[in-house]
């Protein structure tokens, strides 16, 4: 219906026939009666345009025009392939960075949790800041005391972790159990996908042993079985029956694979758990009875526990500076991240920027280049909106081309991110790409885009009129001679450089920083010999938890172990250096040594219980002090030994005379043992931290105490060719025993130092991406300046300069650029940091060794960067670039 | 509702070169050359269409509806776009016609009052 432009033209040329003819018939000159009709007519185009007015919007045209200049676009910048690549990956790269980063932040810190009201859901933490201590948790009478005294909490949950070796769903292990009352799902808000969850009618020392799954193991291990609810399994001792399994929701606080009520841990109905004010391994939420504000929850919890403090005085000691938080559940899980995201999409806007300059950068050089295609065009008549928008086209066709490869990348850059996110906040797990990121990415792109056409300055109306034309055949003739550089084009161009380095210092330093923390922890002496170490988790197998078994085990698979071609020794302990201390926060005891008395106001000094079999410390290397290891004769008579690290020997009796001393544990949990004689001093190890101290740690024997389950085996050859013998033999020795987690001590210390692995990989890949990015930013800065200035360097030659004095000239231009930007990034950084500072605790200066080092790599970049320019500058022919002004 | 010109010929009052296509077209379907000669012509050459006001008002009156525009071929033998009023347009001129008197019945008793107020 609407008319097109052949039709219009078609009825004018009828109306100017019809016209022509009536004054031919009216006598006239056909030439002249033509004339006369055209002149009667007007200005056909404007005729013409008013017609199509009548159908067409201007909105139309010039969405119209703009597609056009998109298709120009496209044309030209395909025979510009090369600078298109560039700019396309860079900006793939910016906002394939921070849109992977944005979603992570999203997915973590943005989005609500699965339980119902989450927004009323508390944690409640009991801290002791005083012995460093961030969460002692909660012990049963503690729990008593606040649910019978709060009443701005509606209810409390509870929730405690034990191991128990499980039988009866695949192969026999050890799995990670949470046990809780039965009000904790229905304080959680949390829902069954399949039975029923717990409730109070599974409290009690009467109800029957019931467990529900997490949606994580029914879906992983069981397939997704629905056969699985009403199965009987063995956790423990106790035969329990399968009831549910939960949806999926963030496990905290930790990540287990079953949910058992209280019955089925026999530990959580003995007296020391239900009566012990200072047995604590509970953690406890809660919701806030409605209408009820934070805030008067926090005053109400902190006043009980303050009275409740002050009722059991001997359970708290001052020094401890015992307190309790509540905090939104929803901020508790995502605390700890919140920093390290923030940081990182502080790289990622780094990276942005870095990214825009560059390609600002290009797109200034390009323009220059084609400054001779533009001033024609506005010699013809093209407004500057005009030349504007042909350039926003382009630098659309640019952008949409990079967020699309960007959002591409995005996607694997998500999955990195996540898990460097998760070791902060479980809920990282569950992190995908969202669809948010579409916006994000088509924000960056438009702001790109937009900031990029502004970028080049249009020709000025008096280039327009005479200088520049003359001048433009030769520059769109593509000779290089032609390219004109302004100074101010030339001062964008290394501005836009300049901010590229001084933004890739920032990161370089940052990821160096992280390095060097990296090398030191992995050159950090741990006090082990690790070499050739292997390690196995054998907990107790299901009937075997008693002494005399035990001992039994430990000393058959010893001896039958150490037969094998290979071993060089073999034993026991209850403790794998590192692995054991993850997750749970080990628990140390008090205790007591004949002699030594604490200073006035001092409590007892704290210590680590270790129970180890003979020949333990020469397996895993450490050094006898004094006194003697364990024997297997220790068993015998009455004289019950322990054997102490060189810390407690030195600190509490500086004369060296703690051989033979009597020694006791004072804790409420271990105070039923008997006193022991000190027979041995060992030096220190640190087994809890991967950067050691000095610890306080006593080593009781095997053979005395009647547990072990843990195994450490120094082979003589591979570590690994000795795996599947060893847990052969053990099976012969105790065919049900469960053996778990095989690893060398390396692999142990190795996996342990994985979450700075990842802090320096990411932060490093960061820091790649923009010293790639400001290379060739430096690179393509000089090229253009060599290429602008090849008449200049004619003109030099012939004068005498010697062309290697030429390379040297672009090189120290190119090192000029990089100081310059050094300087300007570190005194940016330093500012920067000391603002960050005052918001992010964990901020520390670099040392002078990154900062060092990334200076020498930026310098070193930019010498490689600067010498395909500067030999072309070099090998300049002097009769050419003369002729080519 | 005109203004002389320097060459003794009216401009044409705003939105009134739409009535006037109206009514010509009532005589039969016509082509935008011979609508001008026609107003021309009936006003004694008085009136004078520019060319550059009647297409884009041709091509608005199809676009209301009021007319319908078919190609045919003209006496000078080419092709040709021969306008026709609908059964929306005739309305839609009786509409015009009579808003037309009273406009100018209106202005006559605006410009010639009637010296005792009445007709």
């Amino acid at each position: 219906m609407r008319p097109d432009q052949r039709e219009l033209d078609d009825e004018i040329q009828g109306h100017l026939a019809l016209s022509i003819k009536e004054r031919i018939e009216r006598g006239e000159d056909p030439k002249a009666a033509r004339r006369a009709a055209l002149q009667e007519f007007g200005y056909i185009p404007d005729a013409r345009e008013s017609m199509r007015r009548v159908w067409y919007s201007r909105w139309f045209d010039a969405a119209a025009n703009f597609i056009q200049d998109v298709r120009i676009g496209f044309r030209s910048l395909l025979r510009a392939k090369g600078l298109s690549m560039a700019v396309i990956v860079t900006l793939a790269l910016g906002i394939g960075a921070n849109a992977a980063i944005f979603s992570v932040v999203r997915g973590v810190l943005l989005r609500p949790l699965t339980n119902r009201d989450e927004n009323r859901l508390v944690y409640i933490r009991q801290s002791a800041p005083g012995v460093g201590t961030p969460n002692m948790t909660f012990s049963v009478p503690e729990i008593a005391d606040l649910k019978s005294r709060v009443t701005t909490i509606g209810a409390f949950g509870d929730f405690s972790t034990v191991e128990f070796t499980m039988l009866g769903l695949g192969e026999p292990r050890v799995i990670k159990a949470g046990v809780v009352s039965g009000s904790y799902f229905e304080v959680m808000g949390l829902r069954p996908v399949l039975g029923r969850l717990l409730d109070t009618g599974d409290d009690g020392p009467n109800a029957a042993s019931v467990a529900v799954l997490t949606y994580r193991f029914w879906t992983t291990v069981l397939k997704g079985d629905p056969s699985v609810i009403g199965k009987k399994i063995r956790l423990g001792i106790r035969n329990t029956i399968i009831i549910g399994v939960l949806e999926p929701s963030v496990p905290y606080p930790d990540d287990t694979e079953i949910i058992a009520n209280v019955f089925t841990s026999p530990h959580h109905l003995d007296a020391t758990m239900r009566t012990g004010r200072t047995h604590r391994m509970t953690e406890l939420f809660g919701r806030l009875a409605p209408g009820v504000s934070l805030e008067s929850a926090r005053s109400e919890l902190t006043a009980v526990h303050d009275s409740m403090m002050h009722d059991h005085p001997e359970a708290y000691s001052a020094k401890a500076d015992v307190r309790v938080t509540v905090t939104p559940l929803r901020d508790q899980i995502t605390a700890p991240a919140r920093t390290i995201l923030i940081l990182l999409l502080t790289a990622a806007a780094v990276v942005f920027v870095i990214a825009c300059s560059n390609v600002a950068n290009l797109l200034l050089a390009r323009s220059v280049r084609r400054e001779g295609e533009l001033t024609i065009r506005a010699a013809l008549g093209a407004s500057h909106g005009a030349l504007r928008r042909t350039l926003l086209a382009e630098s659309v066709v640019l952008c949409g081309a990079g967020a699309l490869l960007g959002l591409a990348v995005a996607r694997p850059l998500v999955a990195v991110v996540a898990r460097f996110a998760s070791r902060f906040s479980v809920r990282a797990l569950e992190v995908t790409v969202d669809p948010s990121v579409l916006w994000v990415g088509a924000s960056l792109a438009i702001i790109a885009a937009v900031v990029l056409a502004y970028v080049p300055r249009l020709p000025s109306t008096y280039a327009a009129t005479g200088f520049g034309l003359a001048r433009a055949p030769r520059g769109t003739g593509g000779v290089q001679g032609g390219v004109r550089i302004t100074p101010g084009n030339n001062r964008r161009l290394r501005v836009f450089a300049t901010i590229q380095i001084a933004f890739s210092f920032v990161l370089l330093a940052a990821a160096g920083t992280l390095l060097a923390t990296l090398i030191a922890m992995q050159h950090a002496p741990t006090g082990y010999d690790m070499r050739q170490v292997l390690v196995l988790d054998v907990p107790p197998s299901v009937v075997g938890a008693d002494r005399a078994p035990t001992i039994d085990f430990v000393q058959r698979a010893t001896r039958q172990v150490r037969e094998l071609p290979g071993i060089q020794g073999v034993a026991f302990g209850t403790f794998v250096p590192w692995r054991d201390a993850r997750g749970s926060t080990f628990p140390h005891f008090q205790f007591s040594i004949e002699g030594y008395t604490p200073k006035d106001g001092d409590e007892n000094p704290h210590g680590r219980l270790r129970i180890v079999s003979p020949g333990f410390f020469a397996v895993l290397g450490i050094p006898l002090i004094a006194g003697r290891d364990f024997t297997d004769a220790d068993p015998n008579g009455k004289d019950t030994v322990a054997i102490v690290s060189q810390s407690v020997a030195r600190r509490l009796f500086p004369n060296g005379d703690i051989l033979n001393r009597k020694f006791r544990w004072t804790d409420q949990l271990f105070n039923s043992l008997p006193p022991c004689r000190i027979v041995g001093v060992v030096a220190d190890v640190d087994d809890e931290h991967v950067v050691g101290g000095p610890a306080f740690t006593i080593y009781h024997p095997v053979l005395q105490m009647g547990f072990a389950n843990r195994m450490f085996v120094r082979t003589a050859g591979d570590p690994h060719a000795l795996k599947d013998p060893i847990i052969r033999t053990i099976h012969e020795v105790s065919p049900n025993q469960p053996v778990d987690r095989v690893n060398t001590l390396q692999e142990v210390r190795a996996d342990m130092l994985s979450p700075e692995r990842l802090n320096a990989f990411v932060v490093g890949g960061f820091a790649v991406v923009a010293l790639l990015i400001a290379a060739v930013g430096v690179a393509g800065v000089l090229a253009f300046s060599v290429s602008a200035r090849t008449h200049e360097f004619g003109v030099r030659l012939a004068v005498g300069l010697a062309p290697r004095q030429l390379l040297q000239l672009v090189l120290l231009e190119g090192v000029l650029i990089v100081i310059i930007g050094i300087v300007a990034g570190a005194a940016g950084g330093y500012a920067f940091a000391g603002v960050a500072a005052r918001y992010v605790e964990s901020i520390q200066p670099p040392g002078a060794l990154p900062l060092v080092a990334a200076a020498a790599v930026l310098v070193g970049a930019a010498v490689v960067a600067s010498l395909m320019p500067a030999a072309r500058a070099a090998r300049v022919d002097v009769l050419q670039a003369l002729r080519t002004e | 509702m005109a203004k002389p010109q320097e060459n003794g010929r009216l401009e044409l009052l705003q939105g009134t070169l739409d009535m006037l296509i109206l009514r010509t077209l009532q005589w039969g379907p016509q082509h935008g050359h011979g609508i001008g000669q026609a107003i021309r012509q009936q006003s004694d050459d008085l009136l004078k269409v520019e060319t550059g006001s009647l297409y884009p008002a041709l091509h608005r009156l199809v676009k209301r509806g009021w007319l319908k525009a078919e190609w045919g071929v003209s006496e000078a033998n080419q092709r040709a776009k021969y306008y026709r009023l609908t059964a929306a347009g005739k309305a839609q001129l009786s509409r015009e016609q009579d808003r037309w008197s009273q406009l100018v019945h209106a202005i006559g008793r605006v410009m010639n009052p009637a010296p005792t107020g009445k007709d």
